[in-house]
């Protein structure tokens, strides 16, 4: 076990970690304000980065606008199904069960499409900035994954100032807390649950634009994110979509520390049993105050 | 003296440094109907959830015929005679009627889920005894009419009898009833006092929780709490013209 | 049994004795799959519609029915029935072990675990190519072998795995109608009544949670030896899905319920595929529907319209 394996381990847990706080920041939201559990969280990111795909090779888009595009696609969508499947659901009283299944069978159908339409092969982008990598005592970090950590850290100082400074955001606060209370206060209720729906989509969006220059984006994408997003929402505490930051380094060093000397196919795994392991043991995670165990 | 069927000693509890029970010390003597009154916000549902095995206390024993309970769970509880029925009746909404009070016999009896896998002889013959028993119920408690309708079609006092009838039907030593007399007309609150006194004189010790000053006169001793102390012990009498328990309650 | 349902029931056998004679072999090839994902779909089916557990972890026990079956026979040499039981023994055993721990979750937490646990196990059938042949597989499952009677066309094996099917709805209604199946509906309904009562619920989902791992195991030993081939792409996250779908579509406290599901989860494929691989997309735009719009599954949007036209008949009698 040497030093540069473990730096290396370092660097590739922080920037996993990060696209895995962006997926999960997404996933939080959406259920701190709307108490659903989006099973295609995941699919966002496949979305964001397949439009950005499509945009940039085969509309000729600049990569900018590309990417523009596929945020906003992961928005879009994001509004779509609250707006066609969740506000219908939620009207009927549908249980917690029934919207799991929702978001179940939407992942499916989104993941299946993929399949059809793009096919199996993976699709790059290219790096943010340059091509280059970054070399400390023989761990080598890609100046993108760099970029990519840069921006997870401005995206989750900039979800919480929009929580706690923008009208937006603490309106949706107060809607998640208590609806009724936040209807009388002139609170449009319906809409900030689509507006958490957008947030959910444009987070995924970026987490998959983001991790697409280092391993590609293909149908199978979305369940492995979703899967790790869920991780690290819990393990910063459901409720707590910041803390999902800290939830998906955590994860993230943690697969890379634990593979060390094992084969790297086994990080889906490790990740995977992480997850078991802490809904059973600390379903309120390691920062979040009870938000709710499970049922 | 015989030993009391129920025994709290220093019964002490706190929801995050919200102090709901302090230092409740009472007995349950056997075969007896003993209240407790306080208002809302008093601890009593807290007290129930830690006699029932709901919640383990920060202070003080629960004593249940003379051993203490300690890490007994609910289930342990109820095989010995522990039940209790809830504020608002808790029947299972998509059962009928009468599988809901068969639901209350299966305490009595113990298959093996591989015995029910097969459909042994001891199977069927368990089944039949359950169906037996939960219809004999369904008329002592006069539910025959509605035996075949799904219990969440039932009006609030039919399922406060529901929920009575299952629980007696599993053969309690000891009834806890939390706010029975909730969502009820005063028809049906004479009709629960009559089946207190019932299944009281069949040997059942009664413990009542309620804010019905008229149910309560069925308990021969009342215990007020208030904050989570007992305040006054007495008959409904003694306790009405108690000064604390006047100020408590009208401000007098 | 009343007399009427017994009238109802032998022309129902036989059409069913017939229809592997009469029908194309592709679709009575078909109808052994109803049959094998009927098994498996009963087991999701009691946790589902009796215990209100989503179980997305069947496709684990599936495989590994399926690779025991397999290893038991072409690796080993051993009689087909080892394979049976030495699928059913790991999947009880491992469904015991994970499901204790697993099923102290409720709602979304314990759904999201059995999903974890599917892909984990997708995953190490892919990873543990010494045992599973990887995508590469393992062939040349020999087909089951009664008695001298070699069941080789799916003519024959429907027989034999319709009849396992029907051993299996029987043990389903068993359970159903019993003293556990009585536990388990009180335990759907109110968790907090039925601890009262003194129903240990952990226990209950524990065994139901084996039980059907050993339905899954069982339906996965009868896919090995019906397809003689299996390799990884088959117990996948998705065959999963699929396997919750059944219950799902047909309604989870119908036993012919979840034969209207398998038949759904086996036909659509069939039907749709000249357009390619497109079935995998309305599995999921089939799951949104019905969640969406019937959440009794077909079987109960059925039987509600029933009662509505029989009222409406009732009104002009």
């Amino acid at each position: 076990m040497t030093i540069s394996l473990v730096l290396q381990a370092l660097f590739a847990g922080v920037t996993n970690g990060i696209v895995y706080a962006l997926v999960g920041m997404g996933l939080s939201a959406i259920f701190k304000g709307s108490r659903v559990i989006n099973a295609m969280q995941g699919e966002f990111a496949v979305i964001g980065a397949m439009t950005t795909v499509l945009l940039l090779t085969k509309s000729g888009w600049p990569y900018a606008a590309a990417i523009a595009g596929g945020a906003v696609a992961g928005a879009l969508v994001g509004a779509f199904i609250e707006v066609a499947f969740v506000r219908y659901m939620a009207a009927k009283n549908a249980s917690e069960d029934s919207f799991l299944l929702l978001t179940i069978g939407l992942a499916l159908s989104l993941s299946a499409s993929i399949l059809y339409f793009v096919g199996r092969d993976g699709h790059l982008l290219p790096p943010l900035g340059s091509e280059g990598v970054l070399i400390v005592m023989d761990a080598v970090i890609q100046f993108h994954a760099l970029w990519l950590i840069a921006i997870g850290i401005g995206a989750t100082l900039a979800l919480r100032a929009f929580y706690h400074r923008t009208t937006i955001g603490l309106s949706m606060m107060a809607a998640s807390i208590d609806a009724d209370g936040a209807a009388t206060t002139g609170i449009n209720v319906a809409r900030m649950r689509t507006f958490t729906f957008v947030l959910g989509g444009l987070l995924g969006a970026m987490g998959g634009i983001l991790v697409t220059p280092l391993i590609g984006v293909d149908y199978q994408l979305g369940l492995n994110l979703t899967l790790k997003g869920f991780a690290a929402a819990v393990l910063g505490g459901l409720t707590n979509p910041l803390g999902a930051a800290v939830g998906g380094v955590t994860l993230g060093l943690v697969e890379s520390l634990a593979i060390i000397g094992i084969s790297s196919s086994y990080k889906d795994v490790v990740a995977f049993s992480v997850l078991i392991v802490i809904m059973i043991l600390m379903p309120q995670g390691i920062l979040g105050r009870a938000g709710r165990r499970g049922g | 003296m015989a030993e009391p069927m129920l025994s709290l000693k220093e019964v002490g509890h706190s929801f995050g440094g919200l102090s709901v029970l302090r230092s409740v010390t009472f007995d349950v003597p056997e075969g007896g109907i003993i209240g407790l009154i306080g208002p809302n916000g008093s601890g009593k549902t807290t007290l129930f959830n830690i006699v029932t095995g709901y919640i383990r206390p920060l202070a003080g024993t629960v004593t249940y015929r003379g051993t203490v309970l300690g890490r007994d769970t609910i289930q342990q509880r109820g095989l010995r005679g522990l039940v209790r029925t809830f504020q608002t009746p808790q029947v299972f909404e998509q059962m009928t009627v009468l599988e809901n009070v068969m639901v209350g016999c299966t305490k009595l009896t113990r298959t093996t889920m591989l015995q029910d896998l097969l459909r042994t002889p001891a199977s069927r013959g368990q089944m039949r005894e359950i169906r037996a028993r939960a219809e004999a119920a369904c008329e002592r408690f006069r539910l025959t009419a509605l035996r075949d309708l799904p219990a969440a079609s039932l009006t609030a006092g039919q399922r406060r009898i529901l929920e009575i009838a299952r629980a007696a039907v599993g053969e309690p030593r000891l009834l806890l009833l939390d706010e029975p007399s909730s969502g009820l007309n005063v028809q049906e609150i004479e009709d629960l006092r009559d089946w207190i006194v019932r299944l009281n004189d069949e040997g059942i010790t009664i413990l009542l929780v309620s804010h019905d000053m008229g149910l309560m006169t069925v308990a021969r001793t009342v215990h007020t709490l208030y904050f989570g102390e007992i305040i006054a012990t007495g008959d409904m009498a003694a306790i009405q013209r108690d000064p604390r328990v006047r100020e408590v309650y009208l401000g007098v | 049994m009343s007399s009427r349902s017994l009238l109802w029931l032998v022309p129902c056998l036989v059409i069913w004795a017939v229809l592997p004679f009469v029908l194309p072999r592709n679709v009575a090839d078909l109808l052994v799959f109803t049959g094998i994902y009927t098994v498996a779909g009963l087991g999701i089916g009691l946790l589902l519609g009796h215990c209100g557990i989503v179980n997305l972890a069947q496709a684990t026990f599936y495989g590994l029915g399926a690779y025991a079956s397999a290893y038991c026979t072409v690796m080993m040499g051993l009689p087909s029935i080892a394979g049976f039981i030495v699928g059913a023994v790991i999947s009880m055993a491992l469904a015991y072990v994970i499901g204790r721990p697993i099923l102290r979750l409720t709602g979304y937490f314990l759904a999201l675990g059995t999903l974890a646990l599917s892909a984990i196990a997708s995953a190490l059938f892919f990873e543990w190519d010494w045992l599973t042949g990887g995508t590469l597989g393992i062939g040349g499952i020999p087909k089951l072998d009664l008695f001298g009677f070699v069941l080789d066309r799916p003519s024959r094996y429907y027989f034999f795995v319709w009849i396992v099917a029907f051993a299996c709805m029987i043990v389903a209604h068993n359970l159903v109608d019993s003293r556990t199946g009585l536990m388990l509906r009180a335990m759907r309904d109110s968790s907090t009544a039925a601890a009262s009562l003194s129903i240990d619920l952990q226990a209950l989902r524990t065994k139901v949670f084996v039980v059907c791992a050993l339905f899954g195991a069982l339906a996965g030993s009868l896919f090995a030896h019906h397809v003689s081939f299996v390799s990884t792409q088959s117990f996948t996250v998705d065959r999963s899905i699929s396997f919750l779908l059944i219950p799902v579509i047909g309604g989870a406290t119908s036993i012919p319920g979840i034969v209207v599901g398998a038949l759904f989860v086996t036909f659509l494929p069939e039907l749709l595929s000249k357009l390619g691989d497109i079935h995998q997309i309305l599995f999921g735009l089939a799951l949104v529907a019905v969640v969406v719009l019937m959440p009794e599954g077909l079987v109960g949007a059925f039987g509600k319209l029933r009662t509505r036209l029989a009222r409406r008949g009732g009104g002009h009698g």
